[in-house]
């Protein structure tokens, strides 16, 4: 072997005079990588406690615990770290839907106790808390999917030309891809009026299981095709997936379940105890509340009655709500429903005092949700003026199937759903159409996607509008006089709201003008006993937490009892009055 | 006195589980008769993992952190494989982005790099030399150090997932990661000198540790094992993936066939490897997405299906073998790692005759990664 | 009306005839919950005849002189006659208006004198039924004109 090769390495002593291959690291650790992945931290104003973290964690190294309690849209519960499982790869981060978690780039931290790895970031202090750098969640890569399937529609031009649904529904394979997005997450159960099982539901269509979708929805809902269509959906604007993306569409995936099947007593065929064997209950108002209370007594073996002063039960959805969104047959359908569960209907039967007071004493219950029936007025100058109608009558009138007659120009005042309603019915009726609303857009309480239906059909909408007058014109039109208004805030938290800016008068010529400022209740036949005991001083009725009124056996719910006056609302107060009801009969079995 | 049998001369030794000089978490159970082997058989059982067996009962998203751990020196190409498999399995792969196809391109490549860098100071120090390992350990830190600014880490890496990577580069990485390439290449010299260069590792490698040819084929060896005998066989250009195919490359051979000719093997990639990854930092785009929008990682499922991907890791070629069900787990995955024929099948052949003193040595040139036969 | 004292009383007197209207029309009143309401108003306004009370004894401080920035919601609404049937809406209308009156009468009485004291006086209470008025005024902005 050539000398070389004994001699070569020694050349590597050189290395004792030149530059070193390592870096000298002076002043404590070298800090982690501007994206390096140490310590958690989480800015726990923003986490909404929803556990997509813990779910993702391979190493279940994430415990959910509670730190406040649980408020609408945060179950209160905060991440719990324990680093004698994670390994530090970052899917927690990346997955979770509020952007609260994240990383530092501090990675250095030693103790003898090792039950101190174990830490709530954001709420247990530590140092890199306020720590810059590290890894946190990057817009352009999500591990859950932002984007809502689009729900096809009647093209606007198209829909004041006919009373056809608007929206088209889901076909199974956008709804399996539309579920699929759920994380299971459950917020939005607490945020239902009813506590729906949504998640639970959202899985069954996803894993192509409709019918069992239904069943799960049936569990405390009676109405759901009801709601697939119209509900207010407090649980979408809490969905976790909606912090940065579209929350999941539940109320259309409630729809699509629902429709999938035409025969729901086939479907649904519920094993319940069938406590109310023998027992009568009579209801009064056929809205989703009464509706709801027969439903779920009659199979529990109650024999219920509905009397309704309509002709057709269904309440504020029947003859309020606009066949454009909720149709005659998916009310039909629910109501058989009911039927082939024994309910027995009373209709064009309005219950007055005495009958009350009959009915208190022949049945085991009576439950009330005769809902809100009383347009409030205007109380402007020129409100009794023929053509100056409440936009509840109208909307009853139309349908009932009556001639409506709104002439070619009219002028809706109110920013609610009803005000909504009336004004889309007016553009199907032929007329032009402008929203005159006391607030701004931002404040109505109707659905987003509501108004923003209304203007694509061509509604025009004025805001921060006050009304002062009518008057009628010389050529028999009315002359609607209104003036602007700016927007004070006055109380914390509190809407701000408009007072009137003095000397400017605006008028709008029309042929109709349609009040939908609110409505209340309408309780002036109960007999003063019941009258005095039941209701406070707005007039609405109070119930203890088992539904029932201050006069034993008289149970209440619906719109003349919460102050949401929604449907769910309606159902969820229905639900309530059930399990008082069945829960004291139970009682009295022992 | 009476003459000792030739069974009574024979020493039985356990070389392992707890040896500085076995090649990770695995023993070798030697026969030797004076300080030679007359047979050795391989244990493993030491890592109580069950890779494969964790994966079904995992979310698709969820095994990125239990792959990389089937190699500590190089967890990318198990990272690589499962995305791509799943990707081909669910139709993902049509939606990898090009940007996210190049980073993948690098990021294995670096990867590679930073294996062998480490190797090739494996292979003096199983022979009781520590200089140039302490050298070599420090070049691939500095690999380390980019890797650590680009996925979060400096070991597990966990950076490519389905439809692409995790993040971009960062700003100016393509600069740093050049500084460290020439700063690499300037100390390989150094390097060359006390390992190629030096009397002991000559004398200790050259003849020793001979692969034939013909059990190539029988045995299904791979990598710069089958390279060091002059055959050239890759697979990143037999079988290119992700942006293989579009660089300049041919595959390295010598001759030889012994742990020198391995070691040179690898000094011969290392240089190969910086020159593709300067390649791949050249052509690749700087604008557009790194990721293809992902469904729901939660509720994800895919169709069922069965496929083989590989890819060429600095020990040989690696495989999954990944089989789905529809569901929103993998079925059945297997993990074909070239360890398992290099470090029981072709270990254990080569072992009779083998002086106990080289063993290490052998290992160590076979690059044997008992995570990857105990999955 | 000159002294200080005297005022007040006159001030107190007013309080304790809206409190005695406020009781008869809760005697009468038909609909649900009316009685309660007018009940309650009744109170409010023995609640601002304590507190008037109060100042005069010299427990209170001064009448807060700040100026009250109402909604202006009442004064383009019809008026009110009592009615033994009267609404909610009815009825926040009817007090808003009473409490309008009031203030319309102190303000007066401030600009028909001269006495720099007597002016702060009959301001300051002016600002009080203003702020009683507000109260009524985001009652029913609140409930009647939930959808407006
Ligand atoms: C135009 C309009 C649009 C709406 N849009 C939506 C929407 O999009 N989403 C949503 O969630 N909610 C909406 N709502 C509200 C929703 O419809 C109600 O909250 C819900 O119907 C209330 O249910 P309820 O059980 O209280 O009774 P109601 O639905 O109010 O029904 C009460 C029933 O009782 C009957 N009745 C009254 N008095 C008597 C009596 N003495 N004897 C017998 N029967 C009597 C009435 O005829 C009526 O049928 C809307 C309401 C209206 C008016
Ligand atoms: S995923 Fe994010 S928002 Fe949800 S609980 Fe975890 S840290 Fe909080
Ligand atoms: S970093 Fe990974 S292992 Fe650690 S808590 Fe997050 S998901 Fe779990």
């Amino acid at each position: 072997m050539s000398l070389k090769y004994t001699i070569a390495p020694f050349s590597a002593w050189l290395q004792a005079v030149s530059k070193p291959f390592t870096v000298p690291v002076t002043g404590g650790p070298r800090p982690g990588a501007p994206r390096y992945r140490g310590w958690h931290i989480n800015d726990v104003e923003k986490c909404i406690g929803c556990g997509t973290c813990s779910a993702i964690c391979q190493n279940e190294a994430i415990d959910m615990v509670p730190v406040d309690d649980p408020v609408v849209g945060d179950s209160g519960l905060r991440p719990k770290i324990d680093y004698g499982r994670c390994c530090w790869c970052a899917l927690c981060v990346d997955v979770c839907p509020s952007g609260s978690l994240g990383m530092s780039n501090e990675y250095v931290w030693a103790d003898t106790d090792a039950d101190v790895f174990r830490y709530i970031p954001g709420v247990d202090e530590k140092p890199w808390d306020d720590s810059e750098l590290g890894w946190r969640r990057e817009e352009g890569f999500e591990l859950v999917d932002h984007d809502r399937v689009p729900m096809g529609m009647l093209d606007p031009d198209e829909r004041t030309q006919t009373w056809a649904e608007v929206v088209i529904g889901y076909t199974e394979e956008q709804a399996r891809v539309e579920a699929s997005r759920c994380v299971d997450c459950g917020l939005c159960v607490a945020a239902c009026p009813a506590h729906m099982h949504i998640p639970d539901y959202i899985g069954a269509i996803r894993d192509g299981d409709d019918a069992r979708a239904v069943q799960i929805i049936y569990d405390n809902n009676a109405m759901p095709e009801m709601c697939g269509k119209v509900c207010t959906r407090r649980c979408e604007s809490v969905c976790s997936i909606g912090v940065q993306g579209d929350p999941l569409a539940i109320r259309w995936l409630k729809r699509y379940a629902t429709e999938r099947f035409d025969n729901l007593a086939e479907v649904l065929q519920p094993q319940v105890e069938r406590v109310g064997e023998g027992r009568t209950v009579a209801v009064i108002g056929g809205g989703p509340s009464g509706l709801t209370v027969a439903y779920y007594l009659a199979i529990r073996g109650f024999e219920v009655t509905v009397h309704e002063a309509l002709p057709q039960v269904g309440g504020a959805t029947f003859f309020g709500i606009p066949r454009y969104r909720f149709p005659m047959s998916s009310l039909e359908k629910q109501v058989d429903l009911l039927k082939s569960a024994g309910v027995k209907f009373v209709l064009n039967h309005r219950v007055d005092g005495d009958e009350l007071t009959r009915m208190l004493a022949e049945n085991d219950a009576v439950f009330m949700g005769v809902g809100l029936m009383k347009p409030m007025a205007l109380r402007a100058p020129g409100e009794d003026l023929p053509g100056v109608i409440p936009a509840l009558d109208m909307l009853r009138e139309q349908n009932l199937g009556h001639e409506v007659d709104v002439g070619e120009k009219v002028v809706v005042v109110g920013g609610g759903n009803v005000a909504i309603d009336a004004s889309r019915i007016s553009r199907r009726l032929g007329a032009e159409v402008t929203i005159a609303y006391r607030r701004r857009v931002v404040d109505m309480p109707a659905d987003d996607e509501e108004i923003e239906d209304a203007e694509a059909e061509g509604v025009e909408i004025v805001t921060q509008a006050i009304p002062l007058r009518v008057e009628a014109t010389e050529d028999g039109k009315l002359d609607f006089v209104w003036g602007p208004a700016e927007m004070v805030q006055e109380e914390e938290g509190k809407r701000p709201r408009p007072k009137l800016i003095e000397g400017v008068e605006n008028h709008l010529v029309v042929d109709r003008v349609i009040v939908a400022i609110g409505q209340g209740p309408d309780l002036d036949w109960l007999p003063t006993e019941i009258s005095e005991k039941i209701c406070n001083k707005w007039g609405y009725i109070e119930v203890d937490e088992t539904g029932m009124t201050a006069v034993e056996g008289l149970y209440a719910g619906g719109d003349l009892v919460n102050d949401t006056a929604d449907a769910i609302s309606a159902i969820a107060d229905g639900l309530r009055a059930v399990n008082g009801i069945v829960d004291k009969t139970r009682a009295q079995h022992v | 006195m009476t003459e000792q049998t030739a069974l009574e001369r024979r020493v039985q030794l356990w070389f392992g589980p707890q040896h500085p000089g076995i090649t990770g978490n695995m023993a070798v159970q030697a026969w030797l008769e004076g300080d030679t082997l007359t047979s050795g058989v391989t244990h493993v059982g030491y890592l109580h993992r069950g890779f494969e067996k964790l994966m079904e009962r995992r979310k698709f998203i969820q095994s990125f952190p239990i792959v990389c751990r089937i190699c500590v020196p190089e967890p990318d190409t198990n990272e690589w494989l499962l995305a791509a498999s799943i990707e081909e399995l669910s139709g993902l792969d049509k939606e990898v982005p090009e940007k996210a196809r190049w980073i993948r391109t690098l990021f294995l490549e670096m990867s590679r790099l930073s294996s062998m860098l480490m190797v090739l100071g494996g292979h003096v120090g199983a022979m009781g030399l520590g200089t140039a390992p302490n050298w070599l350990i420090t070049l691939r830190d500095y690999i380390l150090d980019r890797f650590e600014e680009l996925t979060g880490a400096r070991v597990y890496h966990m950076y490519v997932t389905y439809g692409g990577v995790r993040r971009d580069l960062p700003e100016g990485f393509a600069e740093r990661l050049e500084a460290n390439l020439q700063e690499i290449e300037s100390k390989l010299p150094l390097v060359d000198n006390v390992i190629f260069d030096s009397a002991v590792f000559r004398k200790r490698a050259i003849g020793v540790g001979v692969v034939p040819e013909e059990w190539v084929d029988e045995l299904g060896l791979t990598g710069p094992i089958v390279r060091a005998m002059g055959i050239a066989r890759d697979t990143r250009t037999d079988y290119p993936y992700e942006k293989y195919g579009e660089l300049d490359i041919e595959p390295m051979t010598t001759t030889g066939s012994d742990i020198f000719a391995r070691a040179w093997m690898r000094r011969l990639e290392i240089a190969q490897s910086i020159d593709l990854i300067r390649q791949i930092l050249a052509k690749m785009p700087t604008e557009g997405p790194y990721s293809a929008k992902l469904p729901n990682m939660l509720t994800w499922t895919i169709p069922a299906g069965e496929t083989y991907v590989r890819a060429e890791a600095s020990r040989g070629e690696m495989g999954y073998y990944v089989v789905t069900d529809g569901s929103d787990k993998i079925r059945r995955v297997h993990v074909r790692g070239p360890s398992y024929v290099h470090g029981v099948t072709l270990l254990e052949r080569l072992m009779p005759g083998t002086n106990i003193a080289d063993l290490s040595a052998l290992m160590v040139s076979l690059q044997v990664c008992p995570p990857e036969i105990e999955r | 009306m000159k002294s200080f004292e005297e005022i007040l009383d006159f001030a107190i007197d007013n309080e304790q005839k809206a409190h005695d209207l406020y009781m008869d029309i809760a005697e009468m009143a038909t609909r649900p919950g009316m009685r309660q309401t007018f009940l309650e108003f009744a109170a409010q306004e023995m609640q601002h005849r304590e507190r008037l009370e109060a100042i005069k004894a010299g427990k209170l401080p001064e009448l807060d002189q700040a100026r009250v920035e109402t909604l202006g919601l009442s004064e383009h609404l019809v008026d009110v006659p009592v009615e033994k049937d009267m609404d909610y809406q009815s009825a926040l209308l009817f007090a808003m208006k009473a409490e309008q009156r009031a203030y319309d009468l102190y303000a007066g009485l401030a600009k028909a004198t001269d006495d720099p004291n007597l002016v702060t006086l009959f301001e300051g209470l002016a600002q009080e039924e203003l702020k009683h008025k507000l109260h009524f005024e985001r009652e029913y902005d609140d409930v009647v004109l939930g959808d407006n």
